[in-house]
């Protein structure tokens, strides 16, 4: 206990940082060493909380934010200043797109050389600034506690998002005495809650709808309101759908549960929301993505809009009723509120839902060569129910989406609002580090992946048993697939004919893999993958004419799909 | 529209005026004149109503979050 004390009265700035990341409940960070934040790899030598060591600093926060989509805890990066700092700029960004709670901790140079252009000197904060909820150049050694415990706060929410702390290096090498004057608990702060008058109304509403359909984003799982949504949906049996980033949220065997809405979404989903009369929008933000032309979007709807971020209202589609608050604690006092009502049923308008659906659209044909769609739906079928899928973004991303019916909102990781090549693989990797054993698989297409395969390493080096599934279609596909439908057939610079051996990149790395051409091979390969117990790749060699169907050309209205021949 | 709020952080300033650039509006005027450590900070902004109006959601939420974060 003295010895203990003793080490806390001589604790640096860097050993401070460390003690307040683990003291947040955070057991595992991820980073890459340089000049500036040196001190604080010091101290991480030996310390108790895990650092993985990524071979990008990119990989880092993607890398954190695949954790913390996964586990819902922070996730935290490390990167030294400059180059270091500003490979952290498009993690960050796509954690503030997708409401993901992340530390970001970027080292920088000496406080006597800031604004001097010293080597590796980069205005991390400025260039920030757009990107994060918050963030702060500490400048002072007894500063850095205060600043670490409000980023968490500020991190975890209300809304989730990114926080950045740029540390001077000799910040970090001060000794800070300890603390003597008490920390004010930052996390006492209450959640708005919705007015009772708003639940009454949504409730009315409700009661006097009679196409009503239910649309869920991000929001539920970054509430952790997925169960009482799914109470939700016992109570008021209509027909719902999801955002790309609600996806698991919604019980995925209610029968009314209609898939993934949006450009690439179920048919029944569009066709639902255009014909609805009455929208209830919870935790999602009205993406471009999901509603088209906003004068377009749910015309004769009445909209009910619930959501913890008061500056969604409106942003995009105009909101009847606005339920601003805590969405897990709307959702409660909204079941309550339903509870000893008159609820229609909606069966007749269920049905007629149901009837507008049907299978996904599919290609003609493809003549015996391997299909992607096929190789997702597939994996699809054969992973256990707790598996975490992450993919990377283009067409396998969208085949994923329409096809993964995830148990839990924390199964599905995917860059939505930013859509970032090179995100899938990294996020894997943050997510296997997610205390629990569940299985992790990467999606990945041949474009992304090779943004992303220095972090085969990482695999290897922690002997992760992260499963690759790489659809390469020698192309960047979705690009392709617009230059054809949208820009005459004119293919520019999408062909990636000249692909490595993917194969033998892995078992570079010491990972095995395997390769799939055909349709035939495919069930075995797919079960050799599960089966192995650690890393394995599996090349999926496909055709490269399979487009996403349906398709909503940019510009048109949900319900304006273009659709494949069946 | 002219939004005044006070901030501890004076950088909220300089994003308010990137933002409004972003959703195609102007300012006119804008000053930031701290006390006691906090800025006062006053902006005439001008701009397509529909612009404007989300605007002013951003620079409350700014100004919120501002608040909470530095009590």
């Amino acid at each position: 206990m003295i010895a203990e004390r003793a080490e806390r009265a001589q604790r640096t700035g860097a050993r401070v940082v460390l003690d307040a990341i683990w003291a947040e409940g955070v057991e595992v960070i991820f980073g890459y060493p340089g000049g500036a934040i040196m001190p604080l790899y010091d101290a991480l030598f030996g310390h108790r909380l895990r650092h993985v060591l990524v071979r990008h600093e990119a990989a880092a926060v993607f890398a954190a934010g695949g954790y913390a989509r996964a586990s819902g805890k922070v996730g935290v990066c490390v990167a030294t200043s400059g180059p270091g700092a500003t490979n952290f700029v498009t993690g960050i960004l796509d954690a503030m797109m997708d409401s993901i709670p992340l530390v970001a901790i970027t080292g920088q140079v000496s406080t006597a050389l800031m604004g001097t252009d010293g080597f590796q000197e980069a205005d991390i904060t400025a260039i920030t600034h757009a990107i994060t909820k918050r963030n702060l150049v500490v400048r002072n050694a007894r500063e850095l506690l205060p600043a670490l415990r409000t980023a968490f706060r500020l991190a975890r929410g209300p809304r989730p998002g990114p926080v950045l702390l740029d540390l001077p290096t000799d910040v970090l090498k001060t000794i800070v005495p300890e603390h003597s004057a008490p920390i004010r608990s930052l996390d006492s702060r209450t959640l708005p809650r919705a007015s009772p008058a708003a639940v009454t109304a949504t409730v009315e509403l409700i009661r006097s709808a009679r196409q009503p359909v239910a649309i869920i984003g991000g929001g539920v799982r970054a509430a952790d309101a997925s169960a009482v949504y799914r109470r939700f949906c016992e109570r008021v049996r209509l027909p719902h759908t999801a955002t790309i980033n609600g996806l698991g949220a919604a019980d995925p065997q209610d029968e009314h549960f209609l898939g993934m809405l949006g450009m690439h979404g179920w048919k029944a989903a569009n066709l639902a929301v255009a014909q609805a009369d009455l929208i209830l929008a919870f935790g999602m933000r009205f993406d471009d993505r999901v509603t088209g032309p906003p004068n377009r979007f749910a015309p004769g709807a009445q909209i009910v809009h619930a959501d913890i971020d008061s500056s969604e209202f409106g942003k995009i589609v105009r909101a009847d009723v606005c339920l601003h608050g805590d969405l897990r604690e709307t959702l409660r006092e909204l079941v309550a509120a339903l509870d000893g009502q008159r609820i229609p049923t909606f069966d007749d308008w269920c049905e007629r839902v149901r009837a507008l659906g049907g299978p996904l659209p599919r290609d003609r044909s493809q003549s015996g060569r391997l299909s992607a769609t096929d190789a997702i739906g597939e994996l699809f079928e054969r992973l256990a129910p707790d598996a975490i899928v992450a993919t990377d973004v283009g067409q396998h991303q969208m085949w994923a989406a329409q096809r993964a019916r995830p148990a839990h909102p924390r199964n599905f990781l995917t860059s939505a609002g930013l859509g970032t090549m090179g995100f899938g693989l990294p996020a894997a990797i943050g997510a296997a580090f997610v205390p629990g054993g569940r299985p992790v698989v990467a999606i990945v297409g041949d474009g992304g992946f090779q943004m992303s395969l220095a972090e085969l390493a990482t695999i290897r080096r922690y002997d992760l048993p992260v499963k690759i599934v790489l659809i390469d279609n020698r192309n960047l596909g979705m690009v392709r697939q617009w230059q054809q439908l949208f820009y005459d057939a004119r293919y520019s610079a999408t062909n990636l004919s000249d692909n490595p051996e993917f194969c033998e990149i892995a078992h570079a790395y010491g990972i095995r893999a395997e390769s799939v051409g055909v349709p035939e091979d495919l069930a075995g390969a797919l079960k050799r993958l599960i089966a192995h117990p650690s890393a394995m790749l599996l090349h999926c060699a496909c055709y490269p004419e399979e487009n996403v169907w349906p398709i909503v050309p940019a510009g048109q209205a949900m319900h304006e799909m273009m659709e494949a021949e069946r | 529209m002219i939004a005044a709020f006070n901030v501890r952080d004076g950088r909220i300033l300089a994003r308010l005026i990137h933002l409004a650039h972003r959703f195609g509006c102007v300012y006119t005027r804008a000053e930031a004149l701290q006390r006691d450590g906090s800025f006062r900070v006053r902006i005439h902004l001008d701009g397509p109503s529909e612009a404007l109006a989300r605007l002013r959601m951003q620079i409350d939420k700014l100004a919120r979050e501002d608040k909470e974060n530095n009590p």
